[in-house]
């Protein structure tokens, strides 16, 4: 591997960013909803978790898929309760969140698999590679587009249906107006508790998803953190992506692209921390091009008179 | 007439305070019913129960002759009441049209039918005489265009009762001359309309009933024809108000010069403030009327060093302080009643204690630590003299209320002891009292050499006050006058960008 | 409202938090099938048990507490500083770095590795903040990120550079340090070290700095309403710097105290894989980023770790039960199960003279 830049390098950037991409539209529909959900990493690492517990309890990667997003939908229930109804700060639920999904998995993983850091189990089948006919056979393309799980062209589909559903349907609509001002929208009998909810499950199954394409897509085992920043990552492509999915899709792309970017990297005999640092810091580079000023939003609606 | 709705001895506790006794009232059909009152005279908390945001202690509420009980405003507009609240409820970043349908939009299966709202939404403002772009987004619109937007909202919801919250308070005079005009026209189609308000004279020239409400009771309910200003303001303070005097003074030397300072807007928008000139001297108070958002707010920010100008010179007490550090021009002689209290003014989780320390840092710093027992003193004699009303120096400031809040903020400007203060609606939504006691420690002030510059959206407050009055339209200075020259046709024309007449 | 009951309100917000965190420990014991009252006293035992086991406990917890002090300090002043892991990996490699090569007598030494470890936190936080205020970079996602990027720097200095050659096993570490830099044990034969008299010394610093300070005044009003503190004159940034800065140095003295006291080497991953940075957050949540209740947060939430790990010597449950423990009591910490009660009061107030 002497080449910087060649098919397999778009066809790994698909694989790599799927999780990134679903994580971040499940981000975006919060943010809709206007809850900044920061708990993203720890719901994805409970995803990637029940995915492996799923698969080893029901032996069947669909069931597997379908147990991870079950899971994570009903721990992301918790991050509604919290914040919703006990009107907890959604920042510290979200971090709280994270620290609970590293200290139920790795609890997990002890009690149930008997084994400390990873488990690994040979025979267990992971994620199939879905070869697209006729795509398939077209030159460059093909090789990038075709040969990846099913969540990787789901993740792909979520985004064009979440962007129909927020812009073109009429509970699309009333989703972004509780979003914009709940005070006008509860005003107009729109159920904002209800549609908050409804925002936060959907972020749930999204990330069970995310999460299940990391453990069972991309490699078939679970280690303690193995989401690594990835939903933080996620956080910072829903920013820049505006919270509009089409837009998360391109920030996404970007930062799937870094990352295999970094693997791809590897191989050129550079100290493999610094390898693994790039997508850390292209995030933080992209952020310097998305000016954060809502600590002023924030107190101005904590703080400003027509409370 | 026909009664559409009628509240029958409705009460309203909260607690031990009453906020709504024994109330009576009714609208009938096609009628515009006025109800006037100070600010605390519990107007609003009548609204909020009629539209299902609060519910009575007592009494009945009658739709139609018929008992209800409404739990959220959704079950009021399906009953056809309809509220235009003072703040908007809009969506900036939504389209007219998407804000009027919003509730009952036109559907195509699941998809919403943006075609057909936006024609819906145009026949419906032709039909009621009140025109609008529903392709527009709604940030984008002036107040009038937005107030507009509200009242073809609840005409789209199907109201036939429409509340109007202190509607004008936002409005240049014309727009509020369009938006008497079109509810006389609406109300003349059948619907009916409770106007909120404690303007009097828009009161005589819209309204064809009028209830009047003082601490929570009705104090007079008379038709329109059969009363004048004069009764009604009776009738809403329960005495005659103190004249105060503003007895003529001698200005002394300039402490506020502010020289053509510039203030740019946003791309392609007109400049926030535009070569505005204007000095202060000691011992006289300069009024600046206008309508909210014509430059004011950024006025003060730039002389307060919230704000660089991008032009001009600003001159504190004989020292250049243009672009200085908020805290520099303070200790150069600023002292400083905010706008609005609770965004700039206050912390609401902070102490009264806390809260009363800002701007006093220096003064009560014994060796980098707070002197808290100086301070505790010293603001125990701000309470007695502002008769603030506090659990105590260590109670949250949420907890006190907004007319206790902006005393607590008075007294601590006045405390600052500096030759200069700015005085941003100093009075906004506190009761008469309180609001004597306010223009009574100004005039005070003014009289010991201060010089002050006073910002208010209430003409009265302007007219009692200043010694000259400057009027401000979209972002320049428009017009001065001198307190013996103006009148309130004169200012009100030159708030609405007219050329003054001389 | 009246002190005695605010006080009780406030009291009650923790305390709850902590029960509902047991709670969530005794379901996840009986699913192991174990039991509860066994498995807790054996927690109680593993935390305070003997002398030894407290002084362990209280081990754990200067760490916890420095980083949680730093916090706190941050987010009173409003700025959500998650970079506390990162902050504390770097002021331990930079005090290990100082403790090994800089010449000069033992006590010398290590003065200046904790003043190293210090300032190089310190910087490094200041980093998110200065992109923060002159970027508008958002701060809580930089520090997250900044965690990284700073391990896996500390990961490839002692991998290469620094890397310990004199030992046979491959491990990522620097050599060890001369004895005679150690920070002193308190009593021979444990582990507990000075730090921990630096940490409870911090403590009450911070608190009378928050509490008590002019500065400290300005940095809670910045915290609690911006625009109030720009109003009366408070300078954002310069309290950025003043907030960061404190609070990165005490995450790089929590990890130099750790390098110099604990593990007497940098060796890569023991500062992490002990989550100090992240348990001293949790402190700071639960305590309502209150420097003493941090301190006392920090010791609990220390027990609760050192104890899970009696409680998996002496039964099948493993001692990840904390983790479920800490994290569900610091979900809930922040929750207003006061909420109601105070809307009720806060509306009767407003309504006194509605706007």
């Amino acid at each position: 591997m002497d080449q910087l830049f060649d098919i397999s390098l778009f066809n790994s950037t698909l694989r790599i960013l799927t999780p990134i991409l679903l994580a971040a539209l499940g981000g975006a529909i919060c943010a809709r909803v206007g809850l900044f959900n920061v708990g993203l990493e720890g719901l994805v690492l409970v995803g990637a978790f029940s995915a492996i517990l799923g698969n080893h309890l029901l032996g069947n990667v669909w069931l597997a898929v379908l147990f991870a997003v079950i899971c994570v939908m009903l721990f992301s229930l918790l991050f509604a309760y919290v914040s919703i109804n006990l009107r907890a700060n959604v920042i510290v639920v979200g971090i709280s969140l994270n620290f609970l999904a590293a200290g139920l998995t790795t609890f997990c993983l002890r009690a149930i698999f008997d084994v400390k850091g990873a488990y690994y189990d040979k025979n267990m089948q992971g994620l199939p590679r879905w070869d697209i006919p006729l795509i398939k056979d077209i030159p460059v393309l093909g090789g990038i587009v075709s040969g990846h799980s099913p969540l990787v062209y789901a993740a792909f589909a979520a985004a064009i249906l979440m962007w129909v559903y927020l812009f073109k349907t009429v509970s699309g609509f009333r989703l972004r107006a509780a979003g914009e001002n709940p005070v006008a929208a509860q005003s107009l009998g729109i159920p904002v508790r209800r549609i908050q909810y409804g925002a936060v499950l959907v972020s749930g199954a999204l990330c069970g998803l995310a999460g299940a394409q990391l453990s069972l897509g991309q490699v078939t085992m679970f280690t303690e953190g193995m989401t690594a920043g990835r939903g933080f990552i996620a956080l910072v492509a829903t920013m820049l992506g505006q919270s509009n999915p089409l837009g998360v899709v391109a920030s996404s792309l970007l930062f799937g692209l870094m990352d295999a970017f970094s693997i791809r990297l590897q191989g050129f005999a550079l100290p493999a921390q610094f390898t693994q640092m790039l997508p850390y810091i292209m995030t933080l580079a992209a952020m310097f091009f998305f000016k954060d000023r809502s600590y002023l939003k924030d107190a101005q609606r904590a703080n400003g008179s027509s409370r | 007439m026909t009664v559409l709705l009628e509240m029958q001895g409705i009460t309203k506790k909260y607690g031990d305070f009453t906020a709504n006794h024994d109330i009576h009232f009714d609208v009938r059909k096609g009628e515009i019913h006025a109800l006037v009152g100070e600010n605390g005279a519990g107007k609003t908390t009548m609204m909020r129960m009629l539209y299902g945001m609060e519910q009575p202690t007592a009494g009945r509420i009658l739709v139609n002759g018929k008992e209800v009980h409404f739990h959220d405003p959704s079950q009021a507009i399906r009953h056809g009441i309809g509220m235009v609240h003072q703040h908007f409820m809009l969506f900036p970043s939504f389209t007219l049209a998407e804000n009027i349908v919003i509730g009952g939009e036109p559907k195509k299966g699941a998809f919403f039918d943006r075609q057909s709202a936006a024609d819906k939404v145009r026949e419906l403002g032709e039909r009621y005489g009140m025109p609008i772009d529903p392709w527009k987004k709604a940030g984008d619109c002036p107040l009038g265009i937005q107030q507009r937007t509200e009242i073809l909202k609840v005409l789209y919801q199907g109201a036939d009762v429409i509340i109007l919250d202190e509607p004008t308070g936002v409005l240049t005079p014309g727009e509020v001359k369009e938006l008497l005009a079109a509810i006389k026209g609406l109300a003349a189609q059948g619907k009916s309309f409770i106007l909120i308000t404690h303007k009097l004279h828009e009161v005589m020239e819209a309204a064809d009933r009028i209830t009047v409400l003082r601490d929570g009771v009705i104090t007079g309910q008379m038709a329109a024809n059969d009363t004048d200003e004069e009764q009604i303001s009776r009738l809403m303070v329960g005495r005659e108000l103190v004249q105060m005097s503003r007895a003529a003074r001698e200005p002394g030397e300039k402490v506020l010069d502010i020289q053509a300072i510039k203030l740019a807007g946003g791309k392609g928008s007109k400049p926030l403030l535009d070569d505005v000139s204007l000095s202060v001297r000691r011992g006289e108070i300069v009024g600046i009327a206008g309508i909210s958002g014509n430059g004011q707010s950024e006025l003060l920010q730039v002389i307060s060093g919230l704000r660089q100008p991008d032009r001009g010179t600003v001159e504190l007490n004989g020292a250049d302080v243009t672009g200085a550090p908020v805290r520099q021009i303070r200790e150069q002689g600023l002292a400083h009643i905010p706008e609005d209290r609770y965004l700039w003014g206050a912390s609401r989780d902070a102490t009264v204690l806390d809260n009363g320390l800002m701007g006093h840092q220096q003064r009560f710093r014994k060796r980098g630590l707070i002197d808290r027992s100086s301070l505790r003193k010293v603001m125990n004699e701000w309470v007695q003299r502002f008769a603030i009303k506090t659990g105590s120096l260590d109670t949250q400031a949420q907890f006190l209320s907004g007319g206790n809040l902006q005393k607590l903020i008075a007294a601590r400007e006045f405390a600052q002891q500096q030759p200069f203060l700015i005085a941003a609606e100093p009075t906004r939504g506190v009761d008469v009292g309180a609001m004597e006691l306010i223009h009574g420690e100004l005039l005070e002030r003014c009289r010991g050499g201060d010089g002050i510059l006073l910002v208010s959206s209430e003409l009265t407050e302007i007219l009692k006050l200043s010694d000259r009055i400057l009027v401000m339209y979209e972002g320049r200075i428009a017009g001065e006058l001198t307190a013996e020259q103006a009148t309130e046709e004169q200012i009100s024309l030159l708030m609405a960008g007219g050329k003054r007449q001389s | 409202m009246n002190v005695i009951k605010r006080t009780l309100l406030g009291m009650l917000q923790p305390v709850v938090a902590v029960l509902i965190g047991l709670i969530a420990g005794a379901v996840a014991i009986l699913l192991i099938g174990d039991s509860v009252v066994d498995t807790y006293r054996e927690m109680w035992n593993g935390a305070f048990g003997s002398f030894y086991f407290l002084t362990n406990t209280l081990t754990r917890a200067t760490p916890i507490i420095l980083t949680g002090l730093g916090v706190a300090l941050a987010f009173r002043a409003g700025f959500f500083n998650m970079g506390a892991t990162g902050q504390m990996v770097l002021g331990g490699l930079a005090a290990a770095i100082t403790g090994l090569y800089m010449p000069g007598p033992g006590w010398l030494v290590m003065i200046m590795a904790l003043l190293v470890g210090m300032v190089v936190g310190g910087l490094w936080s200041l980093f998110a903040g200065y992109m923060d205020a002159r970027f508008g970079v958002n701060l809580l996602i930089s520090t997250l990120l900044l965690n990284y990027i700073a391990s896996l720097f500390a990961g490839y200095m002692v991998s290469f550079p620094l890397k310990d050659r004199t030992g046979s096993a491959a491990m990522s570490q620097t050599p060890m340090l001369e004895a005679d830099v150690w920070l002193p044990k308190l009593f021979s034969g444990m582990s507990l070290h000075a730090g921990f008299i630096l940490a409870v010394l911090a403590a009450v610093a911070i608190y009378i700095f928050i509490h008590h300070s002019v500065a400290g005044y300005e940095i809670r009003m910045l915290g609690n309403n911006p625009f109030f503190a720009a109003y009366g004159g408070v300078k954002r940034g310069r309290m950025m710097v003043v907030a960061m800065l404190t609070s990165g140095a005490l995450a790089g003295l929590a990890g130099a105290g750790e390098v110099l006291g604990t593990q007497h080497r940098y060796l890569d991953g023991a500062l992490t894989s002990a989550d100090y940075g992240w348990s001293g957050i949790m402190a700071t949540l639960l305590a309502s980023s209150h420097p003493i209740g941090t301190a006392v947060a920090g010791i609990l939430l220390a027990a609760l770790q050192t104890g899970a790990m009696g409680v998996e010597r002496n039964t099948n449950v493993p001692l990840e039960v904390a983790s479920v423990i800490q994290a569900t009591l610091t979900l809930f910490v922040s929750a207003r199960f006061g909420y109601l009660f105070l809307k009720r009061r806060k509306e009767r107030k407003n309504n006194g003279s509605a706007v």
